[in-house]
C-alpha cells in the first residue's frame, strides 16, 4: 500500500520565547530603545519650539532621577543594539575577498565596531569641546 | 568499571504511519552497547533487530549527502555524524525535521524544497557559450572564493528546520535554496544573476527573512546561508529600483 498521507504539525506559536530564538527576540526589542531615544530628543525639539518655559520644564525632565533611570536603561539597551547590529553587518554583504580568502566575519564586525565607537567617541569630543 | 560497549541507551522516537495513525506520537526503544554508535547507526540497530517498520533517510554515513538530517534533542542535526556519546546522558529525542510534514516517522516531504531549488536555475549559465576546443572557464583563487562555501550545501535542509519564518510560511524560498541562488550568482563565470534575482523579490522570496540567523548555526558545513539570504535582501531592492533605468 502507498499511501501518503504527510502529516503537518502545528508550528509553535511562541518560537520567538525559546533558546536559540531568544537571543533574536531580545536583539530586535533592543532595537525599540533607539526609538525610545529619539522619542526623547524628539520631545526636546518639540518644547523648544514651544518657548522658554516648555524648554525649562524639560531640562527639569532630564534632571530627574526618573529620567536618569530611563537614560541608563536605554543606554544599555542601545549599546547591545549596537553590538548585535555589527555582528550581523558580515551577514549582509558580499564577501569580501582579500588577496585569495574571504575576510573573516569576526573581523569585519571588530573593524567596524572599533570605527563606529572612534566616530562617537569623536562626536562627544567635539561637542564638549563646542559647549565649552 | 561497566563496560561501555554494553551501555544502554533509550531512545524516543516521533513515530506516524500514514493510513493509520491520526497523529505520530512517540515510541521508546533500548539500545544495547550504543555507547560508541552514531544516532544513524542506533536507528539502523534498531531497524535490524528491534523493529523492521521503522523508517528513515539516509545513504553516505559519512555527512556528505544530506539525507540523515533530522530534530535530535530538539535541534536539526544529521543522525550520522551525531555521535550518542556526545550526547547528555539519558534518553534521546529523534524527531522528523521540523517545519515540514512528515511521510512516514523519520521521514519529511522534500518535494517542496527540490521545487524551490528548481526554481533558481541552479545551473550556470555562461553569457557566450563556449565550444569543448575553445577550451575551459577560466577562474582566479579570488573569484573561486567569492562563492566557495555556498558550493559546499548538501541540501540537508537543516536550515530550514531551524528557520522559524519558514514554519510561518512554507513558500519561503529559504536558507538552503538561497545559498545555492548565490553559489551561482556570485560565480564569476555566470551570467544567470538577473534571471534568478526575479525569482526571489517579495514576501516568498528574500523578503520573508528576519535574520533570525540559526539556519546558519546549525548548519554542519559552515555554509552560511543567513549570508546568502541577507547579502540578497540589498540585491533585490537594488534590483527593484534600478529595473527602471535597466535597458533589456
Ligand atoms: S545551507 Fe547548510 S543546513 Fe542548509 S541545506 Fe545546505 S548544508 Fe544543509
Ligand atoms: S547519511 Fe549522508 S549525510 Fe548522513
Amino acid at each position: 500500500m502507498n499511501e501518503s498521507r504527510p502529516y503537518r504539525r502545528p508550528a509553535p506559536k511562541d518560537w520567538w520565547a525559546k533558546a536559540p530564538y531568544r537571543a533574536y527576540t531580545v536583539r530586535e526589542m533592543s532595537g525599540l530603545a533607539v526609538a525610545g531615544y529619539g522619542a526623547v530628543l524628539f520631545a526636546g525639539l518639540y518644547s523648544l519650539s514651544q518657548g522658554p518655559e516648555s524648554w525649562a520644564a524639560y531640562v527639569r525632565f532630564l534632571q530627574s532621577p526618573v529620567s536618569l533611570l530611563l537614560h541608563a536603561a536605554l543606554l544599555a539597551a542601545v549599546l547591545y543594539h549596537v553590538k548585535t547590529w555589527f555582528q550581523i553587518l558580515p551577514k549582509t554583504m558580499p564577501k569580501l575577498i582579500l588577496g585569495r580568502a574571504p575576510v573573516a566575519q569576526r573581523t569585519i564586525t571588530r573593524v567596524a565596531t572599533i570605527f563606529a565607537g572612534a566616530c562617537s567617541l569623536a562626536l562627544v569630543l567635539i561637542t564638549l569641546g563646542v559647549a565649552r | 568499571m561497566p563496560d561501555p560497549a554494553k551501555k544502554t541507551i533509550e531512545l524516543r522516537i516521533l513515530r506516524y504511519q500514514p493510513g493509520v495513525d491520526a497523529a505520530p506520537s512517540f515510541g521508546t526503544f533500548e539500545v544495547a552497547g550504543a555507547e560508541n554508535m552514531s544516532v544513524l547507526e542506533a536507528l539502523q540497530t534498531i531497524k535490524d533487530t528491534l523493529d523492521g517498520s521503522l523508517s528513515f533517510r539516509w545513504s553516505c554515513r559519512m555527512a556528505v549527502c544530506g539525507s540523515c538530517g533530522m530534530m535530535i534533542n530538539g535541534e536539526p542535526k544529521l543522525a550520522c555524524s551525531t555521535f550518542l556519546r556526545d550526547l547528555p546522558p539519558g534518553p534521546v529525542t529523534v524527531e522528523p525535521l521540523n517545519n515540514f510534514p512528515i511521510e512516514r516517522d523519520l521521514v519529511i516531504s522534500v518535494g517542496g524544497f527540490v521545487k524551490k531549488i528548481e526554481s533558481i536555475y541552479p545551473y550556470i549559465m555562461p553569457k557566450e557559450p563556449k565550444t569543448v576546443e575553445q577550451g575551459p572557464y577560466r577562474q582566479t583563487p579570488a573569484q573561486l572564493a567569492a562563492y566557495e562555501s555556498f558550493s559546499d550545501c548538501i541540501n540537508c535542509m537543516l536550515c530550514y528546520a531551524a528557520c522559524p519564518q519558514f514554519g510561518e510560511n512554507p513558500d519561503f524560498i529559504g536558507p538552503g535554496a538561497m545559498a545555492l541562488l548565490q553559489r551561482y550568482n556570485g560565480d564569476s563565470r555566470d551570467a544567470g544573476r538577473q534571471k534568478r534575482l526575479d525569482t526571489i523579490h517579495g514576501e516568498n522570496g528574500v523578503w520573508s527573512c528576519t535574520a533570525v540567523g540559526i539556519c546558519s548555526e546549525v548548519c554542519p558545513k559552515s555554509v552560511d546561508p543567513a549570508n546568502a539570504v541577507n547579502q540578497n535582501k540589498t540585491n533585490s531592492a537594488f534590483d527593484f529600483f534600478l529595473r527602471f533605468l535597466r535597458k533589456e
